[in-house]
């Protein structure tokens, strides 16, 4: 399902060359969910973003859900990204100007669909993670953890392939945290989907297939019982 | 409502969240509003006046005429013929046959003299086929004789039942020796009419005497069209018609050429001056919604993350460059439009009637004004909303996302 290989990414710094990503390689499977963790600068987000189609490397392979993503082009990429991603990005990233169930229908209306038959949807999906009764309230309204969650719905809205969230649980208490990562849970059963989460969060890498450390722009398998004496 | 429009509405509204967006948007709307009512109420006071214009224009015109070309008339003329060369006759007739002409009409024009016992007048004489051609504003109970122009009756103290003898400036061979034609005839009736103010009014006889008089005069046939008849359609045909040796064929634009070009440099003299203020109004837009996608960066490109591809970003400005746009245009083009036609109707900008053809400033707002100015607005606003349009669309997402964080 994704696919990477030989990945490279570095950004200059004035002077400075900075490598983020030395030959990543990576690969998984469908309905499979892979942790990624590592230090804060190491280059995580980078490498979500490579395999989102939202950054593109300076050397390497990326192929998700079947697409080259090298070898396509902008508007292919956009089809693609609304079409096969769910993007739970690091700082939610809500737009001000919309309410919450009009920011989780988004995805929805970027691909054409009417607001009426994507409501029910999108309410359902706020319920889910306790939010039902904010679904008029605009982000401003919302506290940070509220946001999240709600950025979250917005990633699962169009049930995409694949899902890539960055610290989906970082704002989140014990409790809306469990809440979210069973939705995630229960998404990945009904509908196989692939998950690739950023998380410092030692509990939900836990509820992961496979957990990955990304160091010194290369990423090496971890076991379980590595982290937990971390 | 789509995704473009849904996005486009929701920024529009936040724009008076922004003290200096909200400045900026009043700026765009205001001078939209201004520059569109100057440009509809300055294009149809222009369109006013050119019209009176025109329309005394076209009076005094025929729709096509026919010169023709060969002067038979004058090797042969003698005295008192007044049958035409057999040539002339021939073209008449092809001219006459051709489709879309209802009527032809022959004129003569030369120059002679009105005289009596106390002198002569110079005046322009006109001769004329069967009744006085139709820009002659005269009953057409005249009898056959002279029509005379006001002036000139005054001039000569002449009234209509009396006489008067013309003089051609070409002599007759008589048995002894060349003598000058004249003949005197009956004063048929008086006209007036207010071009004698800016051009010498002619005087009429019947063609016959005129032929008679005047046979080296130069010839004219005026043309009524039949109703609906294309007159540019009908010159083609006569030209086909017509060996260029023969006739020359002028439509009613080509004969007022020159004058309709200075009518039309005018117009479009005056449209660019005033279309400035639209040019303005369009620089404040491109402001308004650089200062939108500057404040909007990140969520903009959220929405290129969540797959609107370029094509749409660029859409939504476009769409919000409209929503800036459009009230004030239409305001102004609607408030420029009634302005126009209350001015019109009720007279309001009174002139000296001496000095100008009108006594008022007529104002005539058409259709096709209105589009120019439209239409001129939306490139104006949508070239500045193309700018913007572009560099949105162009916006890397992780970049624009990045940006709103630090
Ligand atoms: N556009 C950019 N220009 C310059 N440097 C960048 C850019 N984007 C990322 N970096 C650098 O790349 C490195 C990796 O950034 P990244 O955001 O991927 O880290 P991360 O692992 O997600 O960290 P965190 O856990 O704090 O979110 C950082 O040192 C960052 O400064
Ligand atoms: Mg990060």
């Amino acid at each position: 399902m994704i696919f990477v290989a030989g990945v490279s990414k570095a950004y200059r710094d004035g002077e400075v060359r900075r490598e983020v990503l030395r030959g990543v390689d990576l690969e998984v499977g469908r309905g499979e969910t892979a942790a990624i963790v590592g230090p804060s600068g190491s280059g995580k987000s980078t490498l979500l973003n490579v395999l989102g189609a939202l950054d593109t490397p300076d050397a390497g392979t990326v192929r998700v859900d079947g697409v080259e993503l090298s070898a396509s082009r902008p508007a292919a990429l956009a089809g693609f990204r609304n079409r096969s991603l769910g993007f739970v990005f690091q700082f939610h990233q809500l737009l001000p100007d919309f309410t919450a169930l009009e920011n989780v229908i988004m995805p929805g209306r970027i691909a054409g669909r009417s607001a009426a038959s994507l409501q029910a949807h999108g309410l359902a999906l706020l319920g889910q993670v306790g939010l039902e009764g904010r679904a008029a309230d605009f982000p401003q309204q919302l506290s940070g953890g509220e946001r999240q969650r709600v950025a979250i719905c917005r990633a699962l809205m169009l049930e995409p392939p694949v899902l890539l969230a960055d610290e989906p649980t970082g704002n989140l208490d014990a409790a809306s945290g469990a809440q979210v990562l069973d939705l995630l849970n229960g998404l990945q059963r009904r509908r196989g989907t692939t998950m690739v989460l950023v998380t410092h969060n030692p509990e939900v890498a836990g509820r992961c297939g496979r957990v990955l450390r990304l160091e010194g722009g290369r990423l090496t398998p971890e076991r379980a019982r590595n982290r937990e004496r971390r | 409502m789509g995704f473009v429009w849904h996005v486009a509405l929701r920024y529009f509204r936040s724009t008076r969240a922004d003290a200096h967006i909200r400045v900026l948007a009043s700026l765009t709307a205001g001078g939209l509003a201004v520059g569109t009512a100057a440009l509809v109420l300055a294009l149809a006071a222009l369109s006013g006046f050119q019209n009176h214009l025109l329309e005394d224009l076209v009076r005094h015109t025929p729709t096509l005429q026919v010169e023709p070309g060969g002067r038979s008339g004058s090797a042969n003329g003698a005295a008192g013929s007044a049958a035409p060369p057999v040539g002339r006759v021939d073209l008449v007739d092809r001219v006459t046959a051709t489709e879309g002409v209802a009527a032809v009409q022959e004129l003569l024009y030369a120059r002679g003299w009105l005289v009596d016992r106390t002198g002569a007048l110079a005046v322009e004489v006109v001769g004329y086929e069967q009744a006085p051609p139709a820009w002659i504003p005269v009953g057409d109970a005249a009898a056959p004789g002279l029509i005379l122009p006001l002036s000139v009756a005054l001039r000569m103290g002449l009234t209509a039942g009396g006489s008067a003898r013309v003089v051609s400036p070409r002599a007759g061979l008589t048995p002894v020796g060349p003598r000058p034609r004249m003949r005197t005839l009956p004063v048929a009736a008086i006209y007036d009419s207010e071009r004698a103010e800016y051009e010498e009014l002619p005087v009429l006889l019947p063609l016959e005497q005129a032929d008679a008089l005047f046979a080296g005069g130069d010839r004219r046939l005026d043309l009524t069209l039949a109703p609906g008849a294309d007159p540019e359609e009908v010159a083609a045909d006569l030209r086909s018609a017509i060996a260029p040796a023969e006739g020359t064929v002028t439509t009613w634009r080509q004969a007022n050429r020159a004058l309709l070009f200075v009518l039309r440099l005018e117009k479009g003299l005056v449209f660019s001056a005033v279309a400035l203020i639209v040019a303005v109004a369009a620089f404040a837009l491109l402001a308004a919604l650089s200062l939108v996608l500057s404040s909007k960066r990140s969520e903009i490109g959220v929405l290129a993350a969540m797959g609107a591809p370029p094509v749409r970003l660029q859409r939504l400005f476009l769409a919000l460059g409209a929503l800036l746009s459009v009230g004030g245009a239409g305001f102004g083009g609607a408030a420029g439009a009634g302005a126009a036609a209350f001015l019109d109707r009720f007279r309001v900008i009174s002139l000296p009637s001496d000095v100008y053809i009108v006594d008022y400033v007529p104002f005539l707002v058409r259709g096709r004004d209105v589009l120019v100015v439209f239409l001129s607005t939306v490139i104006f606003t949508g070239a500045a909303s193309l700018l913007s349009a572009r560099r949105a669309s162009r916006l890397d997402p992780v970049e624009a996302m990045r940006s709103a964080r630090t």
